[in-house]
């Protein structure tokens, strides 16, 4: 009947109203979830989230080892050109050339931090950081190169 | 029981001094003087308070912080933003309509002050108690609406006009709903004016009183004032994410600021009004005749009970703003035409069968 | 002069000189603002005078009202934005000549019409008597033309419908 409907839909409007009242009542009754950071005020116990994505670094271990092996799958895996791996020849103990890493290259400034490369890398010799305070005065500064210098490809990384 | 802070003694003390100093013409003057500067102060302290209230509970709503910078807790915000707004240059853009362009934040204003006279403070502290009081109240609210169309004509813009039209469209519709729900307190009263309204409720407020149409009058006049104010859920004259601003796209600096202004002072007033017909005005909270309770109500000042009561139907509407998302303009419509003015018809017959009848309290 | 005076040549002026912008501006929306502020101005008599229901009445009915529904139909109206043409010389005359004609009509009544001095008793100014008097069926009562004019308003709602309705499209 109409008069039914109608009145039943005045119900259901009022009770769904109440519905979103209630649930902002609680947010304004409840102080403590609060999910502002006050960034520069809390920088010492700053918190960040598990999945965010400052930018790429590359894992070095303590004998200045890294696990790149030059494969360039990450560059191939980056859709705008972030990453450029400059690879070079070398002679292992065994007097077999072999390709390495020589510099890789990372334009932080082109980086969308899309994790494409880390999931593309066979090695996982690069992750992404949590690091996040980036700016400079020049661009030419956010150009860096991973690797760092005299550093080793790790053994037993093929 | 007598007041502990009584508004009367003061003003019938600078009355009298007034018309014992000088002639009754220039002491009519200096009253007039002082009720306006009265009033702008008024005007002043609310929206300095409002802002910064709205800011924070639709902060707190939404799991923020809000501002908390300036001044100890933040509580200077809008001080500062207001000092910012005054130093601004007031634009007038080429194209528009320089006259009615400039006038409209003043007609704005104007109506805003003009809906201050019949608005009982506390006991006894009224600017003019008139005899149709309540009438007074939608006949000059309905002068809003012309501010807001002469500024969007003249504006030159179309976001501006479309936002106008809508806004007037809005308006004009709710305004039924409004009037019928403050006719429900109008006719178990007997009376329009604001003091007959307020001392009918000396033994318990009408909300009480009345049963559920009364209850229900309530609940309309809300939603029918949260429309005639503009404020979402009903923000289609301003509706930022398709019109930019709506009827106030070109205005900036201190004629932007008068039309945020008259916006605040708006809610206040009709909150007021709203308290001053549901909820008693400045009447404490008195249960028929339970005289000791009723006693220790009273210690209670006049003004602390018409401001927490206007102030909790800010936050009720605050409230509605920070939670319900934007009407469309169809079922903006529909709404009124299909629910609340039925609803309210209805209502009023039974609220005079009530009156007739004597069932309330 | 006595304040008072002084506010009702306020008024008067107001009302006047509006009323006259309103007739001799050349933009329409310009035109319907300068009425609003000159019927405000009416208002304002009635206010000065006492009389703050018709006051009220008058800022309700006219202000919020037709002075709104003119607007919108400004808004709706093409090319409501240019300046209007300055009309024929003939017709500013002829409009001029209805006018003084009117105004004419108007003063003649004024002045023949015997005005008590002083006014007449004070009349009871408040709500419910104002009620009371139009609900009335005696002598001084207005039931005949309230019940009149509210069957004229309706008979202006249904035209509205009947014109605003549209005809089913399966209905021959």
């Amino acid at each position: 009947m109409f008069l039914t409907r109608y009145f039943s839909e005045i119900a259901e409007a009022v009770g769904s109203l109440l519905k979103g009242m209630r649930m902002t009542g609680y947010y304004f009754t409840h102080h403590k979830e609060i999910i502002t950071q006050q960034y520069p005020d809390n920088r010492a116990t700053l918190v960040l989230p598990e999945r965010f994505r400052g930018e790429v670094v590359m894992t070095h271990t303590d004998n200045n080892e890294h696990r790149c092996t030059g494969c360039t799958a990450c560059e191939l895996a980056c859709p705008n050109g972030t990453i450029k791996v400059v690879t070079k020849f070398e002679v292992n103990a065994e007097g077999k050339k072999k390709k390495a890493v020589d510099k890789f290259v990372y334009h932080l400034e082109l980086c969308t931090m899309c994790n494409l490369c880390i999931e593309a890398c066979p090695t996982d010799a690069i992750r992404m950081a949590q690091t996040f305070e980036h700016s400079v005065y020049d661009r030419s500064q956010l150009t860096r190169i991973l690797n760092k210098p005299d550093s080793k490809l790790q053994e037993g990384v093929e | 029981m007598q007041h502990m802070w009584n508004f009367a003694q003061l003003t019938d003390l600078i009355h009298g001094w007034l018309y014992e100093t000088f002639p009754p013409a220039w002491a009519l003057a200096f009253e007039m003087i002082i009720v306006g500067i009265a009033v702008i102060g008024l005007f002043a302290g609310l929206g300095l308070v409002l802002v910064l209230m709205e800011r924070k509970v639709s902060a707190f709503m939404q799991i923020r912080l809000g501002p908390n910078r300036v001044g100890p807790k933040g509580l200077m915000q809008s001080l500062a933003d207001t000092l910012k707004l005054l130093v601004k240059e007031g634009m007038t853009p080429d194209g528009v309509d320089r006259f009615l362009f400039n006038l409209a934040p003043f007609i704005a204003m104007i109506a805003a002050m003009l809906l201050m006279a019949p608005i009982a403070f506390a006991k006894d502290f009224q600017i003019w108690d008139l005899n149709i009081g309540v009438l007074y109240v939608t006949a000059i609210s309905s002068l809003n609406v012309i501010a807001i169309l002469m500024a969007g004509w003249s504006s030159n813009n179309k976001y501006s006009l479309l936002g106008a039209m809508r806004s007037g469209a809005q308006i004009v519709s709710y305004e039924l709903s409004a009037g019928l729900s403050i006719l429900t307190v109008v006719v178990l009263t007997g009376s329009l004016q604001i003091s007959d309204i307020v001392t009918a409720q000396s033994n318990g407020w009408w909300i009480f009183k009345g049963h559920i149409p009364v209850l229900i009058a309530f609940v309309i006049y809300m939603i029918a004032v949260t429309a005639e104010t503009n404020r979402a859920p009903f923000d289609m004259a301003e509706a930022e994410s398709e019109l930019t601003g709506g009827f106030h796209t070109e205005y900036s600096g201190m004629k932007f600021a008068l039309f945020f202004l008259a916006e605040y002072i708006n809610v206040f007033i009709v909150c007021a009004i709203g308290a001053t017909l549901f909820l008693g005005g400045w009447m404490p909270l008195h249960i028929g005749e339970w005289t000791a309770f009723n006693g220790i109500m009273d210690w209670i000042p006049s003004s602390v009970w018409f401001f927490g009561k206007t102030f909790f139907l800010i936050f009720l509407m605050m409230w509605f703003r920070w939670t319900f998302p934007r009407l469309r303009i169809d079922q903006l419509l529909n709404l009124e035409w299909r629910y609340l003015l039925p609803i309210g018809m209805v209502n009023i017959l039974l609220v005079t069968v009530i009156a007739i009848l004597k069932w309330h309290f | 002069m006595k304040g008072e005076t002084i506010v009702f040549y306020l008024l008067a002026a107001l009302t006047l000189v509006s009323a006259a912008m309103a007739v001799g501006t050349r933009r329409i929306f310009r035109s319907a603002v300068y009425l609003l502020s000159s019927l405000i101005g009416i208002a304002g008599l009635y206010f000065w005078m006492r009389f703050e229901f018709a006051a009220a009445v008058q800022i309700v009915v006219y202000a919020g009202g037709i002075a709104v529904l003119i607007i919108f139909s400004v808004f709706l109206t093409q090319r409501a934005g240019d300046d209007m043409p300055t009309p024929p010389m003939l017709r500013t005359i002829a409009a001029a000549g209805a006018a003084l004609l009117g105004m004419g009509l108007v003063m003649l009544q004024l002045v023949a019409h015997p005005f008590p001095t002083p006014a007449v008793a004070e009349v009871d100014r408040s709500v419910s008597a104002i009620g009371r008097r139009m609900l009335a069926t005696g002598d001084d009562g207005f039931a005949l033309p309230f019940e009149v004019v509210s069957l004229l308003l309706l008979a202006a709602m249904i035209g509205c419908i009947v014109i605003a309705m549209r005809a089913k499209p399966n209905q021959p």
